[in-house]
């Protein structure tokens, strides 16, 4: 089978993800916060899963297999740092704070464990692929539903028409991951295609509300801030 | 023994600021009362809900980074302006995400 039709969507994701990473890193740039640093990191893990993604179909390739472990764990930690950003961005205390670092630097050493794992089999006995695949799907799942929920229920706290779109976006990403689990037990190749589009639709949706946020003309939103809330610092 | 107890739960209710918060907050205030003919502080303290030897602290920390000017009255600086500029278009991003910060 021709894999270009694949090998494009892969590319596009990767693209959109890195087109989000510029924009997200903003914040961080203008702030100098780590808390920050959650959403950029991810969307450039995510990226990058789409990458290796896309190299794993080329058939001349050397390294299938191994591109295809380092595709699956980049995903998972694309999902967990999202995940991780959105869970500690619930009660912004100095304890949270430490433990978001703590968070994000337990990642990378296991991101670089886990590639490493990938490099020397041998040494770390990897199970097989398909268990291992299905089983960081559910994962992902899990980190994609709590992510929905969480940004839901932001929404239903202050209800506006600009941030529906967000859980709807990271709602398609799960259902693509849901899809993708499909296919991964009985081999439907709609169930694939259907983990594409939706993907490429959760991604597509991210990129215009990242867009809106920084380029299309907006209302203050500090106003109700400042009265809302106290200074304790 | 109620009293005590309802007022701890106002307290918790209430979200800690962050520095980088109370800046944002007071060049917001700051842009906005600089249109008046003087900047009172008294005005800008009440908006801004901070002790007034504090505020004058932020008022002193702001204008040492460059963002504020006094001649005569209390205003932005071309720099304050630009990082207000910024500051709300990433809070505007933090809300359209469905972060809680």
């Amino acid at each position: 089978m021709d894999n270009t039709p694949l090998i494009v969507v892969e590319v596009v994701s990767a693209i959109v993800c890195f087109v989000l990473v510029w924009f997200m890193v903003k914040p961080y740039r203008t702030t100098g916060e780590s808390r920050y640093l959650g959403l950029p990191l991810g969307f450039a893990f995510l990226g990058v899963s789409y990458v290796l993604m896309g190299a794993a179909y080329f058939e001349s390739f050397h390294f299938v297999q191994e591109t295809k472990w380092l595709q699956l764990f980049t995903q998972t930690y694309a999902f967990t740092f999202l995940a991780a950003t959105y869970f500690f961005s619930k009660k912004p205390t100095k304890h949270s704070r430490l433990w978001l670092d703590l968070t994000y630097a337990a990642l990378i050493l296991l991101a670089i464990v886990s590639y490493l794992a990938v490099v020397e089999p041998l040494i770390f006995g990897l199970p097989s692929y398909k268990r291992a695949n299905e089983y960081l799907l559910l994962f992902n799942i899990i980190c994609l539903a709590y992510i929905s929920i969480h940004t839901l229920r932001s929404h239903a706290s202050k209800p506006d028409p600009k941030t529906i779109w967000t859980p709807l976006s990271y709602i398609l990403l799960s259902f693509g991951q849901y899809s993708l689990f499909i296919w991964s037990v009985d081999s439907s190749f709609a169930a694939y295609v259907g983990a594409q589009f939706l993907r490429l639709s959760g991604l597509l949706i991210l990129l215009f509300v990242t867009y809106q946020a920084f380029h299309a003309p907006h209302e203050t939103p500090q106003k109700e801030g400042i009265h809302n809330e106290k200074a304790s610092a | 023994m109620k009293r005590p107890k309802k007022k701890v739960s106002i307290m918790r209710k209430l979200q800690r600021r962050d520095r980088l918060k109370i800046y944002g907050d007071l060049l917001f205030i700051l842009n906005s009362e600089s249109k008046k003919e003087k900047v009172v502080l008294t005005h800008v303290q009440l908006k801004i809900n901070v002790p007034f030897d504090r505020l004058k602290t932020y008022i002193d920390e702001l204008r040492e980074l460059g963002l504020i000017l006094e001649n005569p009255s209390l205003k932005l600086t071309e720099k304050g302006k630009l990082y207000l500029r910024e500051y709300e278009m990433v809070l505007d991003f933090v809300k359209r995400m469905g972060l809680t910060y």
